[in-house]
């Protein structure tokens, strides 16, 4: 036997979850702007048909509708597409911040331009040309003990700026595991959260959203992979679950970063990246990490990393061993230029030393080492002091020692002709065509990081298109919803009032028969 | 596709932030007028840019040094010029000394000190300079060739035969192009000193017995030699004017690749930046147009 209110009970339902339609398009519409909100949709199901199935079911033509209830409440999202994003998101953190290295480089190089390397030897090849024509001009002296100063000073600037910039790309280093771990443990505190709510029965939107973000960020650092778990109880069949973070490996093997409420954590190796003695920088050799649940950490060789993620891109420019070699964007750079300096200077000294000066006494060095007997390096490399001192000490001539002859310049033509001499210690190579080379080299990694990063920009904005299209909120479509929701409320309200004109029927109508 | 409000703005963000990047390396390329800025933008163009910056610097070293390389040779030319007008005029000194009958002792006096002034004249021209240097001087060149009444000892001469040579005797050579070098000065030592020997002895024999033909003789072979010397100088300065032309060309071949390399087209560029100004206009139109209207401007 149905009951007399039964009525009311079905509508008051409805306008319930009309109700909690409309305050969902509300949030929908609060949180349009919201970054990574995913949109959410009330899942409204029927309730239950009457009369309910049961032995003593009483018989009645077919099952009467009981209303409508807000089964839950879900985002929308769609995995597939998070999995394809978070994989574009690891080849853009790579690729961005190699472009951002070697961009950085070519600030420093500043070739082609009037004010780089090649620019200051130019000069001083030309000044050791004017040199050779008037070897008895004190100007002509000077001038080229200038420029040779400003050889030494462009490879020192270089050495120092490439230097300062790599110890800024360590500290990047420091920072950025800093912030991995600090998302590993967000993420695994809120898994913990989502893992006391969802037993209850309920869908935790937000946190699933918040979850959602820091992987996202995360993926930008390093190569991941996820997996989610079930929770217990009574947790619903669209319940996400804890999610399980991997760190993907060369191998193929993955590392269990976060599990459940565990977190691991990730530490460059050596931890400290300035020699303290030296004040130097220190190769990196590769990264310990812990995995989540375990208790000690496990070195891996910076080999053992996918080239994917800001943080092996960092790795790749900042330095780290291959062997016993430092490799790496600018360490390699850095050695180039501490080749090219070594071979200038001890080709130069080798003739330099082999002429005469004004006096008619042998040539001195012209370059020396800061700290003198040292190997010369581009950070290291000075003018003479005495020559600078006294530019009548350059051994312009090739006179016999104990004969001055003022106007001859052979040795300083020989020194003028070292631009074209191929330096054994540079494979063959004069030292500007070895420097283009470089240079070269340089501009070719630029541009095919350059272009790695607009490509991978380019998927990652295509795949977050497709993603917003999906988890976005719509104006237009949560007005649309807002009118369904309001009418099917009115509708809902109006059923009441039919119900109730019924009932008055039943109650006010009824009984009264013959008055 | 479902499209919503964030990816329109999304969208049209992205565009604009692509046009402003392509119209911001189009200004760069119309401010700094050169196709590239930095070895990414394209490293064939920069390294080949290198490789031009280099020559050009160089032809324009060797063009300054031939400029030195004309001042030398121009001077040696007109210094011995100079010495060739001097033999003459002793020629004729010493013809009119030769004619022993007619020549009264004060004529000889007369002679004996234009010929004085002549051998300081000589002598002064040893000592020619240009700038600081002495252009006879071998590479000795801060030191005159002429100096305290004497010429240096040479190696040259027949007393002295040192194993190697002197500085005064000594080429200077500057380059004019990769390992091509022009001897600049004329070492003109050993003519100097023996032409004073000349009229020392000239000077010192005004009577009859001396023996005019032979001072005559010398007289020549020296004018001889002054022409020889210049005839040698010419030849070095017509290779001096080939290896300018041949520079010139250089040069202008050079130039012109470097241009050819790394200059923009201006036209093309500036026609580039009014197109892409334009597609800016319709992206910034559209976007506003198409940010602005929602169904809820049209719900009441």
């Amino acid at each position: 036997m149905r009951s007399t209110f039964m009525g009311l009970e079905t509508n008051k339902r409805g306008l319930f979850t009309q109700q909690s339609g409309l305050y969902t398009t509300g949030h929908n519409i609060s949180n349009a702007n919201t970054l990574g909100y995913s949109r959410q949709r009330v899942n409204m199901q029927a309730t239950a048909g009457f009369p309910g199935v049961g032995l003593n079911t009483p018989t009645m033509p077919g099952f009467l509708g009981t209303g409508v209830e807000a089964g839950s409440i879900q985002r929308i999202r769609d995995g597939f597409v998070d999995h394809q994003f978070r994989q574009e998101s690891n080849k853009l953190g790579y690729w961005e911040s190699r472009s951002k290295a070697i961009g950085q480089m070519e600030d420093v190089l500043a070739e082609p331009s009037a004010y780089g390397l090649q620019q200051s030897l130019s000069e001083f090849w030309s000044s050791l040309q004017t040199l050779a024509a008037n070897p008895e001009n004190g100007g002509a002296r000077a001038v080229v003990v200038q420029r040779g100063e400003a050889v030494a000073d462009s490879f020192n600037y270089m050495h120092k700026s490439l230097t300062e910039i790599q110890t800024n790309l360590g500290k990047e280093i420091g920072v950025s595991t800093k912030d991995i771990n600090s998302m590993l443990e967000q993420i695994a505190d809120l898994n913990r959260q989502i893992s006391q709510v969802e037993p209850n029965g309920y869908m935790p939107n937000d946190l699933y959203d918040a979850r959602d973000i820091l992987l996202d960020e995360l993926s930008s650092y390093i190569p991941i992979e996820t997996s989610y778990e079930k929770s217990g109880g009574r947790a619903l069949a669209i319940a996400e679950g804890t999610v399980t973070v991997s760190l993907k490996m060369k191998t193929g093997q993955a590392i269990e970063l976060v599990k459940g409420k565990e977190f691991g954590e990730i530490q460059p190796d050596p931890t400290i990246l300035i020699d303290p003695t030296t004040k130097g920088n220190v190769a990196i050799t590769g990264m310990t990490i812990r995995s989540a649940n375990a208790a000690a950490a496990t070195p891996y060789a910076h080999s053992a990393f996918l080239d994917a993620g800001k943080l092996k891109s960092l790795v790749d420019s900042y330095g780290y061993t291959d062997g016993n070699a430092t490799k790496g964007l600018y360490p390699d750079m850095i050695a180039e230029l501490n080749k090219m300096a070594a071979a200038f200077a001890n080709e130069m000294n080798k003739v330099h030393t082999s002429g005469t000066d004004l006096h008619g006494n042998k040539g001195t060095n012209f370059f020396d080492a800061k700290i003198p007997g040292d190997a010369f390096t581009a950070g290291n490399i000075v003018v003479n002091e005495q020559l600078k001192k006294d530019p009548n000490l350059l051994a312009a001539s090739n006179s016999p020692i104990g004969s001055a002859e003022v106007g001859n310049g052979k040795n300083a033509k020989k020194l003028a002709d070292l631009q074209f001499n191929g330096l054994t210690e540079l494979g063959g190579s004069t030292i500007q065509t070895y420097y283009s080379g470089v240079i070269g080299e340089l501009g070719v990694n630029g541009q095919q990081a350059e272009r790695l990063t607009f490509n991978t920009t380019t998927l990652l904005g295509a795949v977050s298109h497709r993603r917003d299209s999906i988890s976005s909120v719509s104006l237009d479509e949560e007005m649309t919803d807002m009118i369904k929701f309001q009418q099917a409320y009115n509708a809902s309200a109006r059923m009441i009032t039919v119900v109730d004109e019924t009932l008055d029927k039943i109650i006010n109508g009824m009984g009264v028969v013959g008055r | 596709m479902r499209v919503t409000q964030s990816m329109l703005s999304n969208n049209m963000l992205r565009n604009l932030s692509t046009s402003y990047n392509k119209m911001g390396k189009l200004q760069e390329q119309l401010s700094s007028g050169k196709k590239v800025n930095r070895p990414s933008d394209d490293p064939v163009v920069v390294m080949k840019g290198m490789g031009y910056r280099m020559q050009v610097d160089k032809v324009a070293t060797y063009q300054k040094n031939l400029g030195e390389v004309n001042n030398w040779l121009d001077s040696s030319d007109d210094a011995l010029d100079g010495v060739g007008q001097v033999l003459h005029r002793a020629k004729e000194l010493v013809t009119n000394a030769a004619n022993t009958g007619t020549m009264t002792p004060e004529d000889r006096e007369k002679i004996k000190i234009e010929l004085e002034q002549l051998q300081k004249q000589i002598q002064d021209l040893a000592n020619t300079k240009v700038g600081d240097k002495y252009i006879f001087s071998g590479t000795m060149t801060d030191k005159p060739l002429y100096e305290n009444g004497t010429y240096p000892q040479l190696n040259s001469d027949p007393t002295n035969q040192a194993t190697s040579l002197t500085g005064y005797e000594k080429d200077v050579e500057i380059e004019v192009f990769d390992g091509v070098s022009l001897k600049v000065n004329t070492t003109a030592g050993k003519m100097f000193k023996e032409i004073n020997e000349l009229f020392e002895g000239i000077k010192n024999n005004t009577d009859d017995t001396y023996d005019f033909s032979e001072a005559i003789e010398k007289i020549d072979g020296h004018m001889e030699a002054v022409l020889t010397a210049r005839a040698d100088i010419g030849a070095r300065s017509n290779r001096a004017e080939l290896m300018n032309n041949r520079l010139e060309m250089q040069e202008g071949a050079a130039k012109k690749q470097q241009s050819e390399n790394e200059d923009i087209d201006y036209e093309k560029v500036i026609t580039e930046m009014l197109t892409h100004e334009s597609i800016h206009r319709a992206a910034l139109s559209v976007g506003a147009r198409i940010i602005q209207p929602s169904l809820v401007d049209f719900l009441r």
